[in-house]
């Protein structure tokens, strides 16, 4: 669900990626490049998109969390603008008192309502700057928290539930990495709404004096300027707007009529009440006032607003893209989705676990049989010979079967062995050579032919690299299928 | 054209699915020492948004191969009707429990599937695969052999000598230890054994090698995240009335402890899914390098102002609104009403700070003694984090999904040691501007990122 605010999308997407970890990443990824084939066109611009995928994957509680982050955001907003009308209305409706006695001195009011405004408009560039002054910004950091905007982000902070959370995430320590740039801009768009907001005010509250009640503009100092110089000096400030205002530069004339001095206090008031086109004429300073505060004040608070709102909508943009899990997302939505998986699970043949049956350790055997070496397991007779007499074995014959021999002369060994009074049968195989269907028909077929209850040592034969605990324990599980309590297995050589 | 089809086919128990699982990047492939555990033939596509560019089947192992070569033999007359043969073996066992393997096996080959015949190398070639081989080299069909080398000893010359008599291709591969390189060489290799198959399998190694670059820039942007949240990551107490101070900084210290092993974890993790190792046990000591180098101090709090601030901002707030005064009188209280705004601000400020401070809002106080511990200010820590990330990503990235244990990763500092300076600069000036939380112009995590990424690439 897309929010009309960046700011809200950011909330959400920080909630819903951090839940999205307990989604299975195969879903995930099957999900979000369905998604994102749809949004191809859209591939040059990430941010689009994140949001364009949250309203289409978005959660409710998630999207909850981001309206009520956009509800606070835009409570503090309207908290600045009025505190910052306010106050712009309140300072300017004192600089423009006038109760008849004292008229307004325009020095002071420029200075007032506009000297200081140019001054923190500097310091707000010099912030700005993408070369970092270590004076400036020692300033900055050590005065940032009267900055209206931070005092907003504090108190939004303090009323959070948990500090990572919701518009405090901003903020939060752990997203500084990611997420400063865009606090910093959120933080600068509210001091110039602030800003903004005290010009508007500001001038209001002239308009509204100037509208309804009678001011008086004189201008007063002890410098001996003449009235040419401040003709000269009010002209170069006023020529941002004289070309299409012109009746908002104060003439020559208008500057002598209105210079101020106290010691004749008293007598310009009764001129002025004596001569209403006086009163008339001092007056006539409003529009340059006016003028003053709209090009220096809020025109480029206008301005800053503009870049802040740009900057900050800028760096949501990118913190959509950056914040943790972002990355990731954006790779699933534009990477083709590349499975290599099985489509189907796999179904295994359950081995019957039964323990086997058959002696599985070493022992004394008091035998007489033939070997039959299967699949040519050893082509050392001799060796093998000597083992199976230290295990008390006597080897009668090495006969074949397996491998090269044909499943009919296996048959026929066993036909010829079993008419045979055997005491036992000895079948050497390869230890490191699971037993396959084909041995264990090899060692049913024995059974068949000769009978229970006769000994089947099976002989593991490890060759060279010794015999494995592991292959040992395949030929046993193996075997224990066979459910033969008179088989045998047997280790040749060493186990390693 | 065709999709290729490979079946991978052997003796049971010579790594063939640990081979598929390798190629698959399959985890849930069902790899045991006990034969017969694969008893029906599994498929593995690979699919590049839906479209299948190779298929690979797994398969049962052979278990009577000498009676069916007997069978096959009796049904023949000449070489001409080879193939045919075999498929008239598998029309006709089908149903025959005993011949469930062959068949399961066959089918796929019967149906065009190149055959990848597997052995292993670490153990002697016996004449009990001179059946299978005979029935495989009957189907006609186009084959290689991969000798893979499950355990140390080495008996590979004698089985490229065997299997050069079968297969045209014979080629030496280990499934568990195999990198990304020798993996798509091997597919690579697939295409060699029929022309038409080459173009799709080098489609699918380019798309491939694409993912793996995108799977390392990913890996990269995790591990700068997690640097990030670790160098800059802060943890704070408010400290209620009666709450012993030695006591809350020593619970402070462990949670915070235990956040930065989180946040380690959680990188691992993520990690891990990037390679498909999702379900991975891992064996690692928890980070240490803590120690004294923590930075916890104490402050006062009220809307996230110390008390000076909180004064100071009393005072201007005064200062202001007293500043209409003297402006309304122009200037005849000689700033006065600043001056006594300026202090009765902020005397006020400092007398109901504590106050205010107290009262809940929410269920929380709005302000208080707090303590807190961070950001991170131990100079080398930022590199043991990265050595040990980096060490774990290369351990993901070069892992098979044929291996099976958990993933030991060395204890102790592994730090990392840049030998080039310019490198080290780098790294330096990204790692002090987050210790000291400056990130107002820069995306330090994606530079960090870049340069994680560059590192891993060289080493």
């Amino acid at each position: 669900m897309m929010h009309s605010s960046l700011l809200g999308d950011l909330i959400e997407l920080n909630e819903l990626l951090d839940a999205e970890r307990a989604t299975a990443l195969e879903e995930r990824k099957q999900r979000d490049r369905r998604i994102g084939r749809k949004l191809q066109h859209q591939r040059s611009k990430p941010a689009t998109q994140i949001r364009a995928w949250l309203q289409a994957s978005g959660d409710s509680a998630a999207h909850k969390n981001g309206l009520q982050g956009n509800r606070l955001y835009h409570a503090l907003c309207l908290a600045l603008v009025i505190t910052g009308l306010i106050t712009g209305w309140g300072l300017s409706s004192a600089v423009l008192f006038y109760d008849g006695n004292q008229p307004i001195n325009i020095v002071s009011a420029v200075v007032v309502l506009v000297l200081p405004q140019i001054l923190l408009l500097l310091l707000w560039l010099l912030a700005t700057l993408p070369v970092k002054l270590p004076l400036f910004s020692n300033i900055g950091e050590t005065l940032g928290f009267l900055n209206p905007g931070r005092l907003a982000g504090h108190l939004a902070g303090a009323f959070s539930k948990k500090e990572n959370t919701g518009l405090a995430m901003l903020w939060d320590p752990d997203n500084v990495a990611i997420l400063a740039p865009a606090a910093r801009w959120l933080f600068s768009f509210w001091s110039q709404l602030f800003a903004f907001s005290f010009n508007i005010g500001a001038l209001a509250a002239a308009f509204f004096l100037v509208s309804f009640s009678d001011l008086a503009f004189v201008w007063s100092t002890t410098l001996t300027i003449s009235n040419e110089t401040f003709h000269q000096l009010l002209a170069t400030l006023s020529t941002p707007w004289s070309t299409f205002a012109p009746d908002a530069v104060p003439g020559l004339e208008l500057i002598e009529k209105s210079r101020y001095y106290r010691l004749e206090e008293g007598s310009l008031a009764a001129d002025a009440a004596a001569s209403p086109q006086l009163a008339v004429d001092l007056g006539h300073w409003w529009p340059f006032l006016i003028a003053a505060i709209s090009c220096y004040g809020l025109l480029p608070r206008l301005l800053t607003l503009g870049i802040s709102w740009f900057r900050l909508r800028h760096h949501l943009r990118k913190a959509l893209c950056n914040l943790p899990g972002a990355p990731e997302l954006l790779a699933r939505m534009n990477s083709p989705l590349v499975s290599t998986l099985a489509v189907q699970p796999e179904e295994a043949h359950e081995i019957a676990s039964n323990p086997f049956s058959g002696k599985a350790e070493a022992s004394r055997y008091a035998l007489s049989c033939p070997v039959v070496d299967w699949s040519g397991a050893s082509h050392n007779p001799d060796e093998i010979t000597a083992q199976l007499g230290n295990m008390g074995i006597e080897t009668l014959e090495f006969l074949r079967a397996g491998g090269r021999q044909s499943t009919e002369q296996d048959t026929a060994l066993l036909t010829n062995l079993c008419r045979q009074k055997l005491e036992g049968i000895g079948i050497l195989v390869k230890a490191w050579e699971p037993p396959l269907l084909d041995f264990l028909d090899f060692v049913r077929g024995i059974r068949r032919q000769c009978g229970p209850k006769k000994p089947v040592v099976v002989l593991l034969w490890g060759g060279k690299d010794g015999i494995t605990i592991a292959d040992r324990n395949t030929w046993q599980v193996t075997l224990a299928q066979l459910g033969d309590p008179d088989l045998h297995i047997e280790t040749i050589g060493q186990t390693v | 054209m065709t999709v290729p089809v490979f079946a991978i086919v052997g003796h049971p128990n010579k790594g063939k699915s640990s081979i598929v699982s390798t190629l698959s990047r399959d985890e849930s492939v069902l790899i045991s020492a006990i034969p017969g555990t694969t008893v029906d033939n599994r498929c593995y596509p690979m699919a590049v948004d839906g479209e299948v560019l190779y298929e690979l089947i797994d398969t049962p192992g052979f278990q009577r191969a000498r009676a069916a070569l007997e069978w096959m033999h009796s049904h023949t007359g000449s070489a001409l009707e080879r193939a045919d043969t075999v498929r008239r073996f598998v029309e006709e066992h089908q149903a025959d429990p005993r011949f469930d393997a062959e068949c399961n096996l066959l089918a796929p080959i019967l149906e065009g599937a190149g055959i990848l015949y597997v052995v292993d190398g670490s153990r002697p070639f016996g004449e009990d695969y001179e059946a299978e081989m005979e029935i495989l080299r009957w189907t006609g069909q186009p084959s290689l052999a991969l000798i893979n080398m499950i355990s140390d000893s080495d008996h590979s010359e004698d089985w490229k000598k065997a299997l050069g008599q079968y297969f045209r291709i014979v080629r030496v591969f280990d499934a568990m230890t195999a990198d990304f390189d020798r993996r798509v060489q091997l597919l690579l290799a697939f295409g060699e054994i029929r022309e038409e198959w080459r173009a799709a399998l080098e489609n699918a190694v380019r798309i491939l090698r694409e993912e793996q670059a995108g799977k390392r820039t990913l890996a990269a942007r995790v591990i700068a995240e997690m640097l990030a949240r670790m160098i800059t990551h802060v943890r704070r107490h408010r400290l209620t009335p009666d709450e012993d101070m030695d006591q809350a900084r020593a619970t402070l210290l462990q949670e915070y402890k235990q956040e930065l092993a989180g946040m380690e974890r959680r990188c691992r993790d993520e990690v891990e899914q990037i390679y498909n190792h999702g379900d991975l046990e891992r064996q690692e000591a928890v980070v240490q390098l803590l120690g004294d180098d923590l930075f916890s101090r104490q402050t006062w709090v009220l809307f996230g102002l110390t008390r000076q601030q909180l004064v100071a901002t009393g005072a201007l707030g005064g200062a202001a609104a007293g500043g209409m005064i003297d402006l309304a009188v122009h200037g005849a209280s000689l700033l006065l009403g600043s001056g006594l705004g300026a202090v009765a601000g902020g005397v006020s400020a400092w007398l109901t700070s504590d106050r205010i401070a107290n009262i809940k809002v929410l269920g929380h106080p709005l302000g208080g003694e707090q303590i807190s511990i961070g950001p991170m200010r131990n100079i080398n820590f930022p590199y043991v984090v990265l050595g040990r990330a980096l060490l774990h990503h290369r351990m993901v990235e070069q892992r098979t999904h044929a291996h099976r244990g958990p993933l030991e990763l060395a204890s102790g500092m592994q730090q990392l040691q840049l030998a080039n300076a310019g490198t080290r600069r780098r790294f330096e000036k990204i790692f002090s501007r987050l210790r000291k939380q400056e990130s107002w112009r820069a995306d330090l995590v994606s530079s960090l990122a870049g340069l994680i990424e560059k590192l891993d690439e060289k080493e």
